[in-house]
């Protein structure tokens, strides 16, 4: 069976798929229960978590490159996020693999968690990685979507703080539909929970009591928290010594159409315009992860010295 | 079946009782809230206070064993599914 039969064979099926929209919604909860559904933070192939020490890594690619790219996907969402649906043997990770010979690994998390709790996590599996991988590693490419970019800029944030080693080796962080000023949606949500117990009646209350129930992890989306407490996501410096590119979609063709300024890519609105970011008008939030026009650009820019 | 799948089913499994236990309580805390209310208005007519409150207080007890009822049935249900469960897992190991 060919690498690419295989992937798409063992391919995170239904269960994975509702397991991971049960952690996005509940994640923190069924960690504090220590419920079977809670995932453990781990890169995945082939649908099963990945061993961290050179033996496994060394039977798992069989051809490892000395640069990585790490994949870290969003809200309610599994590795299986990035597959294109038309291909699913295609990913930004196995088309950068085999244009530009950067060996993939696909992280899979409990996205219901504080985001400061699973950027700390990242930054201490990306430590086992390095260590555990059979080469020296020259060069690493982060690429996050949506919840999984702010995770990224936690982790590293948390890595440069305590001087880890990975963190040198980062030289370009992508970050697809990440909500770096907060999400609208989440903010809309705390709104309208806020409204249903300022009702002074039982069933609001209720609904009020059921919405709030929704886990930390999305919580987290209204402002872009990255750290603990107080501190906002304008305390947390851009990595130095990487490029950050910032690539976002819009639900209209038309960027300056009302409901692309309404509602950004359905979820997020785009950041403002620079040299390190793209506008895809059309692409909705959850087609970022997996659109060919995007991978081009991702390309181009690791292509570029 | 492999260890992760029956660990997720496991899983499942206490979600959904803790989903129908807190369902019930909170349910249930919020029907007698609302009970309560005609019970509050028709206590003040004081020539009938007397025997709405011993109505009120029988509904409330009914209300009460209703929700008891189903906690108690989520329970009893969650413990067999997982003994059931130890026994598959059992099964599974000795395969």
């Amino acid at each position: 069976m060919s690498d690419a039969a295989k992937k798409t064979a063992a391919a995170p099926g239904l269960g994975t798929t509702l397991a991971s929209i049960v952690n996005g919604c509940f994640g923190d909860y069924l960690s504090q229960r220590d419920n079977g559904l809670a995932i453990d933070m781990a890169f995945y192939q082939h649908n099963r978590p990945l061993s961290l020490t050179p033996k496994a890594l060394r039977e798992a690619f069989p051809a490892p490159t000395n640069k990585l790219c790490v994949l870290v996907h969003g809200l309610c969402c599994h590795e299986g996020a990035w597959d294109y649906p038309e291909n699913p043997a295609r990913s930004y990770g196995s088309a950068l693999q085999d244009d530009l010979g950067y060996t993939p690994f696909f992280l899979r998390y409990n996205t219901g968690l504080p985001i400061p709790y699973n950027g700390t996590a990242l930054d201490a599996l990306l430590e086992k990685l390095l260590a555990a991988y059979p080469l020296p590693v020259e060069e690493l490419v982060l690429i996050g979507h949506s919840m999984g970019g702010l995770v990224l800029r936690g982790a590293c944030h948390f890595g440069a703080e305590r001087g880890a080693a990975w963190v040198g080796k980062v030289k370009r962080v992508f970050y697809i539909g990440t909500p770096h000023e907060g999400a609208a949606l989440e903010r809309v949500g705390h709104l309208v929970n806020s409204m249903l117990h300022a009702v002074p009646h039982p069933i609001t209350a209720l609904l009020g009591d059921v919405a709030n129930k929704r886990s930390q992890g999305i919580k987290d989306l209204r402002h872009g928290t990255v750290l603990d407490g107080a501190a906002g996501i304008a305390a947390v410096p851009w990595l130095a010594g990487a490029q950050h590119y910032m690539i976002a979609g819009t639900v209209t063709d038309d960027p300056e159409h009302l409901a692309a300024q309404l509602f950004g890519d359905g979820l997020v609105q785009p950041p403002q315009a620079g040299e390190n970011v793209r506008l895809f008008p059309g692409v909705v939030h959850m087609q970022l992860a997996h659109n060919e026009a995007i991978y081009h650009q991702i390309r181009t820019w690791c292509a570029s010295a | 079946m492999e260890p992760d799948t029956l660990r997720q089913i496991r899983g499942a499994k206490d979600l959904f009782e803790d989903a129908i236990e807190a369902a019930a309580v909170t349910i249930g805390e919020v029907q007698k809230k609302i009970t309560r209310q005609p019970y509050r208005l028709l206590a003040r007519i004081e020539p009938i206070a007397a025997p709405v409150r011993a109505i009120e207080e029988v509904h409330l007890r009914i209300t009460d064993g209703v929700y008891f009822s189903i906690r108690l049935g989520n329970r009893l249900v969650g413990i067999v599914a997982g003994f059931a469960l130890d026994r598959f897992e059992g099964r599974s190991r000795e395969k």
